[in-house]
């Protein structure tokens, strides 16, 4: 069979299939328990199991089998879904991610599937058997606590595959002063240094029992770390309070999970599924968007192009139809208005659908962050709650392909500066988990995103110092500046307030870029922050690139378009209400200064220089920038939606054209670009 | 020069005029030919950037032909035409003083430029085609667009 005309087909479902595992694995993480999500985890592996066999791809196969026999434990309840499986399972996606791009990129065996295959493997059978054992011996105490800490087949698996990648693997037993109050707190600062150096893969006594001081002088913890062992004693003995650190490295563990160490990961087990269970009651009673999600509409895949030429023709629909209308209109043929009439109606709606075709939720962007964030954060020893709203608020498809760059930029800003360590914010009385919310919803003729954190905030006074020193700004003014244009100078290109650049962000291009974008979409961007309490950026986007409302303006012979979004209003005046500063021709609106841009000259139009006394004059007062300026113009043709065209490929990146549109008689109007006019 | 090396050694070609002499360009470029229209000037361009048309709904920028190669500007008359042809992967218009017709060469037929310039920018001709007692300037459509070079 010739599989390669299904190619895109499977390269599509694939990466779809994708997503869903990722999203899914990520709400398995904060639902271990959950038999839907499972479920969606399940059919999603076996999907692409089965198209990847069916088009060759052994490695992909093989791996997604292995995912199923680990899925399908969890499923029967026989495996409990631990950090240990869940990160096995994020490294399952991730690898998949990288063999359907090595399908896509057509070079193959780069990828190596194997070891994971065998971690799967290792998972499936490891702990079958002790939660089966934990019926025959249920009763075993924590007084089992021998000089060898315990690991079950499952840990021993993760130390072995540490040490095959030349990590180092220590058994630390840390003694705490005799006589310590609140034991507790310095276990928690012992767990807390350690989870900076590396991973904990156990404790004995549970973390559990360490935070209700349920532990004599001592505890022991098994630590999975790139760092030395004198450099891992220093850091629990900086620690008050703490007496003695003895580090002793892990050998490759192949035999160490007989039986005693058995009995004791039974216990743990039940205790885990008691919590499990407390906390599956009080899940069961919110309601469950996988399965909302499952239910599902007939959908239609269309290819993006098809969806495009229908616009235009759609487009060029809309502006025969108004010439037939000025026919019909000049010629006064009443017959053929009113058939128009009839038309115009169709059209109108016609054009409404085209327009919703291409709209698509916002969630397609949104909906790879929830794994980001938690990548970030915990590479960054942070604790961050991502909260997602409108997910299925609606935008222009060519916005929507747009819009994931600055928002990556805005929630890398929120976790690198916004949110704090915990620590710090226990100390600040402040929950240890941060939060981030990123919310969509429509705003009139407006879509809003907004990213908010409860982090530190913006201190103006470190805003100000950076631009100082930048060279952004002058002290003077500074001076004059309100609280909101300080907080517009992060926005300015060359700025950044990290202390230190981080490869997550601080490049100091992050917020401008982010700036140049938003307004490219015909967006504005607000930013306002309480020290102490957080950040809020705001973006407002229009619903539709394609087609907007616009002025219709004349200088001279030419017409141009001016988008509505960006005018703030029009106005007239007489040449004796032009006044000059420096040179600069400005004029007074309500009380502020505006300067004055004669529009034909700035076009390259020869246009009166001088005015009669009483002539009456046009000004467009537009939003260019930060700044208002006033167009002069000769004369206001009307208010009309039109379709926007691009100039083509020879023609782009001229200054002050954003682009064309057509009118009813098919003449070109260029539409001006006022961000470049100030 | 590929344009010239066509199968059955010969080429089609489409000829036009500006001013007195004959030009010709690879028919297989072209997509149309259209009366004179509307032309929209664009600000900021270079002189031989006419402006945009409207053709059937899209915009298209159209170069006036005269001024890219160096020749004088003269009034367009009425049997001005905008060639429409496909260029670096985009459809510009050019606009010619006449189109005179279509005819087929040999390629044995065809000279290399050089050697009869005649102050015209020799980077836009890729070479000359002669035809009974007639002699044609053929323009490479590429590098005329090739706005970068301006």
């Amino acid at each position: 069979m010739d599989v390669n005309q299904y190619l895109g087909i499977f390269l599509e479902e694939a990466r779809e299939h994708l997503q869903t595992l990722n999203r899914c694995v990520l709400d398995l993480e904060h639902d271990p328990g959950n038999l839907q999500i499972l479920d969606e985890i399940f059919r999603s592996a076996h999907t692409i199991k089965g198209m990847s066999a069916t088009m060759g791809y052994a490695a992909i196969a093989e791996l997604t089998h292995e995912m199923e026999n680990v899925l399908d434990l969890l499923r029967k309840g026989t495996l409990k879904a631990h950090a240990g499986i869940i990160d096995t399972l994020f490294q399952c996606v991730d690898r998949l991610e990288q063999l359907v791009e090595e399908v896509v990129s057509g070079q193959s065996g780069g990828v190596e599937v194997a070891a994971l295959s065998a971690k799967l493997a290792a998972l499936a059978k490891g702990e079958a058997e002790p939660v089966a054992l934990q019926v025959a011996e249920p009763v075993a105490t924590n007084e089992t606590v021998t000089a060898e800490i315990a690991l079950n087949e499952t840990e021993a698996q993760l130390v072995n595959s540490a040490l095959a990648q030349g990590m180092q693997v220590f058994q630390l037993k840390i003694g705490i002063r005799e006589g310590t109050l609140l034991k507790s707190v310095r276990a928690y600062m012992a767990m807390k240094a350690l989870d900076e150096l590396g991973d904990v893969i156990k404790t004995d006594p549970l973390v559990e029992e360490l935070e209700k001081d349920n532990f004599g002088q001592e505890f022991s913890v098994v630590l999975v770390t790139e760092s030395a062992a004198d450099k891992v004693r220093d850091v629990i003995l900086s620690i008050a309070e703490i007496e003695t650190v003895i580090a002793i490295p892990c050998a490759s563990t192949e035999t160490q999970a007989n039986l005693p160490k058995v009995a004791e990961q039974a216990t743990a087990t039940a205790a885990a599924t008691a919590v499990e269970q407390t906390r599956e009651a009080v899940k069961e009673t919110k309601t469950d968007p996988a399965a909302a999600k499952a239910k599902g509409r007939a959908l239609l895949r269309v290819d993006a192009e098809k969806l495009d030429s229908l616009l235009n023709l759609v487009g060029e629909l809309v502006i025969n139809k108004t010439r037939l209308q000025q026919i019909g209109l000049s010629n006064q043929l009443q017959e053929l208005s009113e058939a128009i009439e009839q038309m115009d109606r169709v059209t109108t709606d016609l054009q409404g659908v085209v327009m919703k075709l291409r709209m698509v939720p916002v969630g397609q962007v949104f909906n790879r962050f929830p794994r980001m964030v938690r990548d970030l954060s915990h590479s960054l020893g942070k604790e961050i709650n991502l909260i997602i709203q409108g997910e299925e608020t609606e935008l222009d498809r060519t916005v929507i392909d747009e819009i994931g760059d600055p928002l990556v930029h805005l929630l890398r800003n929120s976790i690198d500066h916004g949110i704090e360590k915990p620590a710090d914010r226990t100390a600040a009385g402040k929950n240890p988990v941060g939060e981030i919310r990123l919310i969509a919803r429509h705003e009139g003729n407006h879509v809003l995103l907004m990213v908010s954190d409860d982090g530190k905030g913006l201190r103006a006074e470190a805003i100000k110092q950076k631009a100082l020193e930048k060279g952004l700004v002058t002290k003077a003014e500074l001076d004059v500046m309100d609280p909101n244009d300080v907080m517009r100078l992060i926005f300015m290109s060359g700025f950044s307030t990290a202390e230190t650049v981080t490869d997550v962000s601080g490049r100091g291009v992050g917020m401008d870029v982010v700036r140049t974008k938003i307004e490219a979409l015909g967006g504005t961007l607000e930013l306002d922050s309480t020290p102490g309490q957080g950040t809020r950026v705001r973006i407002r986007l229009p619903l539709t690139l394609a087609i907007i409302q616009a002025l219709l303006i004349q200088v001279q012979a030419e017409t141009y378009a001016i988008p509505l979004g960006s005018i703030d209003s029009t106005i007239n005046i007489v040449p004796g209400d032009i006044r000059t500063i420096q040179q600069q021709e400005v004029i007074l609106l309500r009380g502020q200064i505006i300067p004055l841009v004669r529009l034909g000259r700035r076009l390259g139009i020869a246009q009166a220089i001088d005015f009669d006394a009483e002539q009456e004059l046009y000004v467009v007062i537009v939003q260019s920038g930060d700044n208002k300026i006033g167009l002069l113009v000769d004369s206001l043709v009307g208010q009309q939606e039109i379709v926007i065209k691009s100039l083509g490929t020879i023609l782009t990146g001229i200054k002050q054209i954003a682009g064309a549109t057509i009118l009813g008689d098919g003449q070109v109007v260029l539409i001006l670009d006022v961000n470049s006019l100030g | 020069m590929s344009e010239i090396e066509n199968v059955n050694n010969e080429l089609k070609l489409i000829i036009f005029k500006l001013g007195r002499e004959e030009y010709g360009m690879d028919i297989l470029r072209v997509q149309e030919i259209k009366r004179m229209m509307s032309i929209t000037r664009v600000p900021s361009t270079p002189p031989f950037i006419k402006g945009v048309i409207n053709l059937r709904g899209s915009v298209l920028p159209v170069i006036d032909l005269r001024t890219r190669l160096g020749l004088a500007e003269t009034e367009l008359r009425d049997a001005a035409r905008i060639i429409v042809i496909l260029a670096n992967e985009t459809t510009v218009g050019f606009i010619v003083d006449e189109v005179v017709e279509v005819t087929t060469i040999d390629t044995k037929n065809v000279e290399v430029a050089h050697a009869l310039s005649t102050g015209l920018s020799t980077e836009y001709i890729s070479g000359i085609a002669k035809a009974d007692n007639r002699l044609f300037i053929m323009l490479s459509p590429d590098s005329i667009v090739n706005i970068q070079q301006a």
